[in-house]
């Protein structure tokens, strides 16, 4: 660790003041008595009351974030062995297969998706369909912070490791996914919020009946925004801040007993 | 990292089944019930006619929205199955009566079919009502600040007011139009004093030039935003879609704004949007959606959609019960002389299609 | 020990390799298909047809679509334009994350985390919310033009509306993607050796001297991800031009939407996004070219 200098301090404050304002709006107006949100009316619970009695939303909030979990998590699996499968073994394809999905306009994807999916396996559209094209172009994004995280690292360890009679498991555990552990963490965080928040793919090729969270909104939003919308924002917030909180607490303490 | 992969799948797990305990004591007891599903507009039906209609069919409504024609077309385009009921805008509609993909309407399931105005039946996109039935109907039109337009002394019963340069300078960047190269091109074709439906490529670079000349003035082109801009003063003129205007013009009331939101029918004409409701041939249950078709042509039943959006309806029977300040809304029932002057939008061919997307980017872009 | 070092390569690239080819390879080959067919008469479905056979004589295959992409500038002209969105947008982010990946991975190894949530945690609402949140801070009563309108009246000048401009495309585009560009540039940061900073200091180096010597160099990597994380997707964004932008804020994944939601014009579509997808490949290329020349001379 090393002290920062007090410019470097402001201008990340300043960054981060960005981010949140914004964000700030969205939770402040979520408790306002006006379904304009043009200005601050006074306070009320009411678009919270609203949404606790919208079951559709509150379906598909669940939903979401389940697709979100699950979407993130398999991407972050494939998308790490993929970022260390290109930094090793200078592969040709794989870094074409990987990349090119972020090249890809995500309409074009959702419907190639789409027709993929009716007219060639068949498949009965639902949450799976949706994880499963989540995830597709979730892979690369984890594999480009994974590789760029191994550039320029010492192979060598990982090879001294082995020469010490470890297993190529034993060598990867111990070795490589401690080095590789913030990419991995935020490559799972980019994932999931490009899951939670993505409106075309999902449009496309969700099934029939299952009410997912960003078509519920957008869909709302084209007829009028209201402060529902901001209640759910604020709400889903605190959600992953749990969810994110809960996983890092259980985490670290299991991950204490092979250390020590 | 392995110990924090378990806990975590552990914790979805769990999230999933405490929201699934949750959610089944609403459900469980509808598990064996028959399901309607709908693929309509957010918003489109009053969540009491829904409640309604599961209690007299004992069986469960569920929806699926879009927000364009087109997104829905395309999806079912690609084969998407399962949707009993459609509600697709006219030109949609006719798409999808020449891709052979709705069932044909069982009219003695339909006795309330003569609730419905002659005006609104036989539609050139499915001249017998074969497929079809009008649910609701909305008109693209002319929103304004009252009291600003007022002030400033401009006209409101002409399309002029987007397109003239003279008019559009006291009202600079407060304007948006909308966003669909159907309808601002119709408006631009109606100002010139062509058909909205004109297929000339000669009318269409005129109006392209109508367009590019008064760019310039306007704000943005906006589909939804322009609902709210509206209605808190930032904008002043919109064209926009009727129910939209109906909403900002009840948003201004109810916060209490210092002006009013109105909205006319521009004297060179306008375009109408008319829905239906339709059955898909991969639906499960034709004979709910005939039972639901009937029932939204209950006048009662159809006057409550009126009543939540302010949307115009073809249903004679729903009249007296529509809140009065609604019936004596010029747009919302436009008398028989206004009805001559509002046209629907024809599909084009994919050639047009293509030229009309040409001259569109080109509009953008200049 | 050969064979079981193929065993562990395959066991790694596996799984991704036969995932991307089920569910990206096999849907793209349909849509670069679907680029060479007639659109239908009635929308999107003639052309979908690609499994059935097509009866009629000629066999469905043309080039039409691509000679109407070539002979016309206008669409290169937004390709242009959407480039140019895009390499702002990036070079801000560049500016906006640095310093604060590398104040968070100064931080002492608890906070770090923390950190780097409260950097996502926004991202966690609604993204079409946030952009409703922008205009709310943009429009053209906000207390925000009021302050730059006021100023810029004090200086003489027009006033100027600072929402539904590119103006606000960009700040949107920004606000939208500048994690992606946060994360990969922290994971990178986080790594450096302290002691590479101590040697220099140990030289003589001053702050600047040892940031530019040591730290930016090695950083490279982490800014060549971020920048493809940002650059890419931003090219094919079209909900931020759509509601923050103003009557020519037309970029190339509005183009693209149109041809699938509103034109029904399936294969220009395809063919714009695959035109789209090659273009962004050749820069990938150029940029690695770049890259490896730049990090082999320092």
């Amino acid at each position: 660790m090393r002290r920062s200098s007090p410019l470097l301090r402001l201008i990340a404050m300043l960054v981060y003041a960005f981010l949140y304002i914004p964000l700030c709006i969205v939770v402040v107006f979520s408790f306002n008595d006006s379904k304009l949100n043009a200005e601050w009316v006074g306070f009320t619970l009411y678009w919270y009351q609203t949404l606790w009695n919208d079951h559709e939303m509150l379906l598909a909030v669940r939903n979401s974030l389940f697709i979100a979990c699950c979407a993130s998590l398999s991407a972050t699996i494939l998308g790490t062995m993929a970022g260390l499968a290109i930094h090793r073994y200078r592969l040709k394809v794989l870094p074409i297969l990987a990349f090119t999905p972020l090249a890809m306009p995500e309409i074009l994807l959702g419907v190639s998706l789409l027709l993929f999916y009716l007219q060639v396996l068949n498949l009965t559209l639902g949450l799976i369909s949706i994880i499963l094209a989540h995830t597709t172009f979730c892979i690369g994004f984890v594999a480009i912070i994974v590789r760029a995280r191994l550039q320029g690292m010492d192979e060598s360890i990982f090879e001294a490791a082995r020469d010490l009679g470890a297993t190529p498991w034993q060598a990867f555990y111990h070795v490589t996914l401690p080095l590789i552990k913030p990419a991995i963490i935020a490559g799972a965080l980019m994932s999931f919020t490009l899951s939670i928040d993505d409106f075309v793919i999902t449009f496309f090729t969700k099934g029939i009946g299952e009410p997912i969270l960003p078509i519920q909104i957008y869909t709302m939003i084209k007829v009028a925004v209201t402060p529902e919308i901001n209640a759910i924002s604020t709400l889903l917030m605190l959600l992953t801040l749990t969810l994110i909180t809960l996983a890092n607490r259980f985490g670290s303490s299991m991950l204490r007993d092979p250390s020590h | 990292m392995l110990g924090l992969l378990i806990r975590y799948l552990a914790l979805v797990l769990a999230a999933w089944l405490s929201g699934c305990s949750g959610m089944d004591s609403m459900t469980s007891d509808k598990t064996d019930t028959r399901i309607l599903q709908l693929f309509n507009w957010n918003n489109y039906i009053a969540p009491e006619t829904i409640q309604h209609f599961e209690k007299t069919c004992n069986c469960q409504v569920k929806q699926d929205y879009f927000s364009d024609n087109e997104e829905m077309l395309a999806k079912l385009a690609a084969g998407a199955t399962g949707y009993d009921l459609i509600v697709p805008t006219g030109n949609a509609l006719h798409t999808l009566i020449q891709q052979q993909a709705l069932s044909p309407l069982d009219k003695t399931q339909l006795p309330n079919l003569k609730n419905i105005e002659s005006a609104y039946l036989n539609t050139r996109f499915d001249p017998a009502n074969q497929f079809s039935v009008p649910y609701a109907y909305t008109l693209t039109l002319l929103g304004y600040n009252r009291n600003k337009i007022q002030e400033l002394g401009l006209p409101t019963n002409t399309w002029a007011l987007i397109f003239e340069p003279e008019y559009l300078q006291k009202i600079k960047h407060r304007v948006t139009v909308l966003d669909s190269p159907r309808e601002l091109m119709a408006a631009a074709l109606l100002y010139l004093g062509y058909s909205a439906n004109d297929q000339d490529e000669t009318h269409w670079n005129q109006a392209k030039a109508l367009i590019i000349r008064a760019k310039p003035y306007w704000a943005a082109f906006s589909n939804t935003s322009y609902i709210r801009e509206l209605a808190i003063g930032d904008l002043w003129v919109v064209q926009g879609y009727s129910n939209d205007l109906f909403q900002a013009a009840l948003d201004a009331h109810k916060t209490g704004r210092s002006f009013a939101i109105d909205y006319t029918i521009p004297k060179q004409g306008a375009v109408m949007s008319l829905d239906s409701m339709v059955i898909h041939r991969s639906g499960q249950h034709p004979d709910l959606a005939h039972q639901f078709i009937n029932f939204m042509m209950d006048g009662k039943n159809s006057a409550e959609l009126t009543n939540l959006i302010g949307s115009g309806n073809p249903n004679r029977a729903a009249t007296p019960f529509i809140r009065p300040e609604l019936t004596r809304h010029p747009v919302i029932f436009p008398d028989p002389s206004t009805l001559s002057h509002l046209e629907m939008l024809t599909d084009l061919n994919h050639k047009q299609r293509r030229t009309l997307s040409r001259i569109w980017t080109e509009i953008k872009l200049r | 020990m050969q064979l079981s070092n193929r065993l562990i390569k395959w066991l790694i690239s596996g799984p991704p390799l036969v995932f991307l080819l089920i569910f990206f390879v096999a849907p793209s080959l349909i849509m670069i298909v679907t680029s060479f067919r007639l659109p239908g008469e009635f929308g999107g479905l003639v052309p979908l047809n690609i499994f059935a056979e097509r009866s009629g004589i000629d066999s469905g295959l043309t080039l039409e679509t691509y000679q109407f992409f070539l002979s016309d500038w206008i669409y290169l002209e937004i390709f242009l334009k959407s480039f140019v969105i895009a390499t702002l947008t990036t070079i801000i982010c560049i500016a906006m994350a640095y310093p604060l990946a590398l104040l968070i991975a100064n931080s002492p190894r608890k906070f770090r985390n923390l950190m780097i949530m409260l950097v996502v945690l926004p991202f966690a609402s609604n993204f079409l919310i946030r952009v409703y949140a922008w205009m709310i801070i943009l429009g053209p009563e906000s207390t925000l033009s009021h302050v730059i309108n006021h100023i810029l009246g004090v200086l003489d000048f027009e006033p100027i509306t600072l929402l539904f401009s590119p103006f606000a495309v960009l700040i949107g585009m920004v606000y939208v993607h500048l994690p992606f560009m946060i994360l990969p540039l922290y994971t990178n940061l986080e790594k450096h050796d302290p002691i590479l900073l101590d040697a220099a200091q140990d030289l003589g180096a001053n702050r600047w001297q040892r940031f530019w010597s040591v730290t930016w160099p090695l950083s490279l990597p982490g800014i060549f991800s971020g920048s493809a994380l940002v650059f890419i997707p931003v090219l094919g964004m079209f909900a931020i031009p759509d509601i923050l932008g103003g009557t020519g804020d037309i970029m190339i994944g509005n183009l693209i939407k149109d041809q699938f939601l509103g034109t029904r014009d399936w294969p220009f579509g395809s063919t714009l996004s695959i035109m789209l997808t090659i273009a962004v490949l050749g820069v990938t290329v150029f940029f690695t070219w770049l890259a490896r020349s730049v990090m082999r001379s320092p």
